[in-house]
Order: structure tokens, then C-alpha cells, then sequence
């Protein structure tokens, strides 16, 4: 009979208006994210041991990890990301041998100016070379 | 006096009207993206329809060149990308190959599993935007649904939706979470039920049916001769699915059928989606039954280096066979890579099935090819 199929899509239509909704309102509600999940990198400065395989891994030239040589010892003293160029892809974190570099969950990295976009995860004057020897390769804390 | 027939008889012989052409695109909903179809029209009627592609053109095939071979793998995501997993899958499979790299049991029912929850979540958007495109929107929503449960499982296991980059030489990048097993046996048991909402929805509509029964028919000699593959080529009854035809990874283990169309037209085509996805699904039933213990990566050097030499090789992917051509020159860089793309090459029957055809009839036939620009474009 002609009309049946329709018949039977508006049923189903109609049987959809009592189930709960799935919409979530963001930014209201938010929905979890999973642990893996591919945000904004983070880098934990401590670990880091400078050997640039996470600059070395990636596709696309985004890392730039500014090394100095103290003591026969790489150091790092920069470490900067293009992250407009970023295919998050995962290749840098998972080519970190100390774990150092990170997902985190944040995915809001939406900014109003073009020179906000590159993330700086250690900026050169936060941890000169010459305060990185003097404490003996170890990281110099304000008030030490 | 002037007769009927008289009159039929004069609007076709001695009334000329002149062709015309007609672009359609590179803006237009209906492509999927950016895609210009340039049509000559006798009236209503399509003359020709010849595709205009490279409007997503970003060089994929020459950017591997400059990269090494892990490094490519995030690009391979970037072409069909509704259905990364499993550009993946062909990529690294066709590396796996040149090297003779084993792959552990539980890394190739993984992939299994990942590979058939792509497909699923790519032909969801198939007929969802379908229906969109014949004009019920309704359909688009309900699809969409049930692909977003697949996206966030998608998520759980790799950190992304649709660009996943989850695949390596030798295996996968990281192990299945243990969240992942429980919630996608759940959804696996719902998601039948969501196929019967679609064909209730979309494929019994009188309307849907109207437009696409017995319209743009490929009969089997001409999907062949195009070389046409996947659901295209099945639709119109030709049995070729690799994952039974040459079974690669573990699928001559799982039970399942190749559904087959009888008519070869857009409707045929549309209802191959649906039913090969309820075939996924039996797929991942099975592979999550069957999941073994053990590692999830192989004994794969750290630095991918292949044999000088060449290699082809295929696999079914969500649209058609996906064939991956790698050239190593013993470097850790590829010297040539060229990917057979599915929809490009069903896109080559868009005139062919087109003609005769009224424009309305275009976004129909389009939509039942399937192509995503990312591929097309590569
Ligand atoms: S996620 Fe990929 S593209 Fe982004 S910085 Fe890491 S390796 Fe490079
Ligand atoms: S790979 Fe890890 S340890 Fe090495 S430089 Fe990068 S962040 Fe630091």
C-alpha cells in the first residue's frame, strides 16, 4: 500500500520524541574525554632530557627544541611548538623515551591574534644556559 | 487540428533546442566538497557529465616523499578521511609486506576490529548524507547518532575521532583501553536495532524509492570495464570483496556474506551500505569474541627501512579497493608512493551513469558513487 513506508518512518520519528536527549550543551555540559585523548601538549621540564627525538619524529617541522651543551650535556633551553601546523598525531609523544612530553585535555586552543597560536612550552629566557651550569645542571628556582 | 501525438512529434523533431552548460559546484552541498560537475544539458535532460576534480589537491602522493615511512602515516588519515583506519590498515600492511614484518594475533584482531568500526561509522555518513541529498533530512540525524558513538569509541582507543593515525609497522600504536571492550560489545547490540530505524526511515520510504529504483543502472560488464569496486561494483551484482577474494589479516576467520545488488541502481547502492554494515558488525562480534592476549606490537626495527624494491597491495576499504604502490630506494624515505583511491576511480562512471538521466537526477547518482574529496583529490 503506498504510504506505508511512510507511515512507518513517522512512527519511528514519533517514538524518538520520547527517548532522552543526546545533545550535548556545550559549552554548558561537556562531554568526558577519553584519557588518550589528543589536546594541547604539555612538557614536563624536569624529564626532559633534550634529545630532540620528538623533533625528530615529526611529519611536519612543528617541534623546535632549543638545546645548549653544558658539561657535555645537552640542556634544554627552549622548547617551541607551530602548532598551527600540528596533524595531532601523537608520533612526538610516543617517540619520548622519558615520558616528558604530553597530551593533555584541553582542546579549546582557539585565539583572536595569529601570534598567540605557537605554543611555547619553555620560552628561552624562562631558563638561561648560564643559570642552567651554574646550578650544576640542574634548574635554578627563583629565591634559591 | 493538432493531435497529441502530432504535437510530441513536433517538440522533438522540428523544435531544436540549443545545449547548454551547466556547472554544478565546486560549492554545492551536494558534492561532499569541493567538486565541480560540468554538465551539458539538452533541456532537462544530461547530455554529459564530466567530473572536475583538484580542488583539495594537497599533494599527499608527493609529501611522502619528503617524510619517512611512520612519519607518512598521519597523512594517510588525510585522505579518506571518514574512514582513516583503514588507509591506515592499507599502508602499513603494504610496508608489512616489503619487510616481511610479523604481526602478533591480538595487533590484527585489533585492527580488525578498529578497520570494520571505521567502516560502519564511514557508511553511516553515506546514507545518512543520501537521504539528506534525495530530501529527508530526518535520516541525516539518526545516522549521525549512532556514528558519534563509534567517533568517541574511535577516540577511547587512538585520541582522535576521524584522524587517527593509530596503525604502525607492526602492529598498533597502543593497546585496546579496558573501557573499550564492555562499551563496544554494548553498542553492537544496539546498533541492529539502529539499521531497522534506517530502512524504516529512509529505504521503505515511497518517496526515496521513487527517486532512486532503476535510476542510473551500471550493469556489471560497464562497473567492470570501469574498474569500479566496493559497494558501487557489488550493487550491481559482481561478488569481488578482497576480504573474501584475497583474504588479507585475520578475516578468513570470520564468518560473514558479501551482500550483492540486483539492479546495479542508486537504490541498490544505497541499501549495499546498509547491509554491509550489519555484516561489520557480525565481523567485530566475532574478532571480540575470538581477541587473544598477547602483544600489540610486532618485532618491527625502530627505523622502517625497505628493501629496495616495489610493492603493491590492496585492501577492501569503506569505498571500494584501496591500493597502496611504494617504491623504496633502500632509504628511510619512500622514493614514490601512488594510492589507488576508490573514489576516484567509481567517480570516473559519474558521466557514464549521468546521461539520459535529468538533472534532478544528478545529486542521486552522485551521492550514490560515494566519494569523498579528501580521496578524490588526494
Ligand atoms: S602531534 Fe604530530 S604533527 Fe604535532 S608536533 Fe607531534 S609529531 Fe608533530
Ligand atoms: S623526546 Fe622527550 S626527552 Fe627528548 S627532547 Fe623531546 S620531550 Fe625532551
Amino acid at each position: 500500500m503506498f504510504g506505508k513506508g511512510l507511515a512507518t518512518g513517522l512512527e519511528i520519528t514519533l517514538k524518538e520524541l520520547f527517548t532522552p536527549k543526546v545533545t550535548i550543551q556545550y559549552p554548558e555540559e561537556r562531554a568526558p574525554l577519553p584519557a588518550r585523548f589528543h589536546g594541547r601538549f604539555t612538557l614536563d621540564k624536569e624529564a626532559c632530557i633534550a634529545c630532540g627525538l620528538c623533533q625528530n619524529a615529526c611529519p611536519n617541522r612543528v617541534i623546535n627544541c632549543v638545546r645548549t651543551k653544558v658539561d657535555k650535556k645537552n640542556v634544554l633551553t627552549g622548547y617551541h611548538m607551530d602548532i598551527q601546523y600540528c596533524l595531532f598525531c601523537g608520533l612526538c609523544v610516543e617517540a619520548c623515551p622519558k615520558g616528558a612530553l604530553r597530551f593533555s585535555q584541553d582542546f579549546e586552543m582557539a585565539c583572536y591574534h595569529r601570534e598567540n597560536v605557537p605554543l611555547v612550552l619553555l620560552a628561552e629566557g624562562d631558563r638561561p644556559a648560564c643559570d642552567v651550569s651554574a646550578a650544576g645542571g640542574k634548574e635554578v628556582k627563583a629565591g634559591d | 487540428m493538432i493531435t497529441g501525438t502530432d504535437l510530441r512529434d513536433r517538440l522533438e523533431h522540428d523544435i531544436k533546442t540549443d545545449r547548454y552548460v551547466l556547472n554544478m559546484g565546486p560549492q554545492h552541498p551536494a558534492t561532499h566538497g569541493v567538486f565541480r560537475v560540468v554538465l551539458t544539458l539538452d533541456g532537462e535532460v544530461i547530455v554529459n557529465a564530466e567530473a572536475v576534480c583538484g580542488y583539495l589537491h594537497r599533494g599527499i602522493e608527493k609529501l611522502a616523499e619528503a617524510r619517512t615511512y611512520t612519519q607518512v602515516i598521519p597523512y594517510t588519515d588525510r585522505m579518506d578521511y571518514l574512514a582513516a583506519m583503514l588507509n591506515n590498515l592499507g599502508y602499513v600492511q603494504t610496508l608489512e609486506k616489503m619487510m616481511g614484518v610479523e604481526v602478533p594475533e591480538r595487533a590484527e584482531y585489533i585492527r580488525v576490529i578498529c578497520a570494520e568500526l571505521t567502516r560502519i561509522a564511514s557508511h553511516l555518513i553515506s546514507v545518512g548524507t543520501y537521504s539528506i541529498e534525495i530530501g529527508g533530512i530526518t535520516g541525516f540525524f539518526y545516522c549521525l547518532r549512532d556514528r558519534e558513538k563509534i567517533l568517541d569509541l574511535i577516540e577511547m582507543i587512538s585520541g582522535s575521532r576521524m584522524t587517527v593515525s593509530y596503525m604502525r609497522v607492526g602492529g598498533v600504536s597502543e593497546d585496546l583501553p579496558a573501557e573499550f571492550l564492555p562499551q563496544v560489545k554494548k553498542l553492537m547490540k544496539e546498533l541492529p536495532a539502529a539499521f531497522d530505524e534506517y530502512d524504516g526511515l529512509i529505504t521503505g520510504n515511497e518517496i526515496f524509492q521513487a527517486r532512486t529504483k532503476f535510476v542510473g543502472v551500471l550493469n556489471p560488464e560497464t562497473a567492470i570495464n570501469y574498474s569500479a569496486s566496493g559497494p558501487m561494483l557489488r550493487a550491481s551484482g559482481v561478488n569481488w570483496d578482497l576480504r573474501k577474494a584475497r583474504p588479507y589479516s585475520v578475516y578468513d576467520r570470520f564468518d560473514f556474506e558479501v551482500p550483492l545488488g540486483r539492479n546495479g541502481d542508486c537504490f541498490d547502492r544505497f541499501r549495499m551500505r546498509i547491509l554491509e554494515m550489519r555484516q561489520s558488525v557480525r565481523i567485530i562480534e566475532q574478532a571480540l569474541e575470538g581477541l587473544p592476549e598477547g602483544p600489540f606490537m610486532g618485532k618491527a626495527p625502530k627505523v622502517i627501512k625497505p628493501p629496495v624494491g616495489e610493492m603493491y597491495h590492496e585492501i577492501e576499504g569503506a569505498r571500494g579497493i584501496l591500493g597502496y604502490y611504494l617504491v623504496s630506494d633502500g632509504s628511510p624515505k619512500p622514493y614514490r608512493m601512488h594510492v589507488r583511491r576508490p573514489s576516484f576511480i567509481n567517480l570516473g562512471l559519474l558521466s557514464e551513469l549521468c546521461r539520459g538521466w535529468k538533472l534532478a537526477d544528478v545529486v542521486a547518482i552522485l551521492g550514490s558513487v560515494d566519494i569523498v574529496l579528501g580521496e578524490v583529490d588526494c
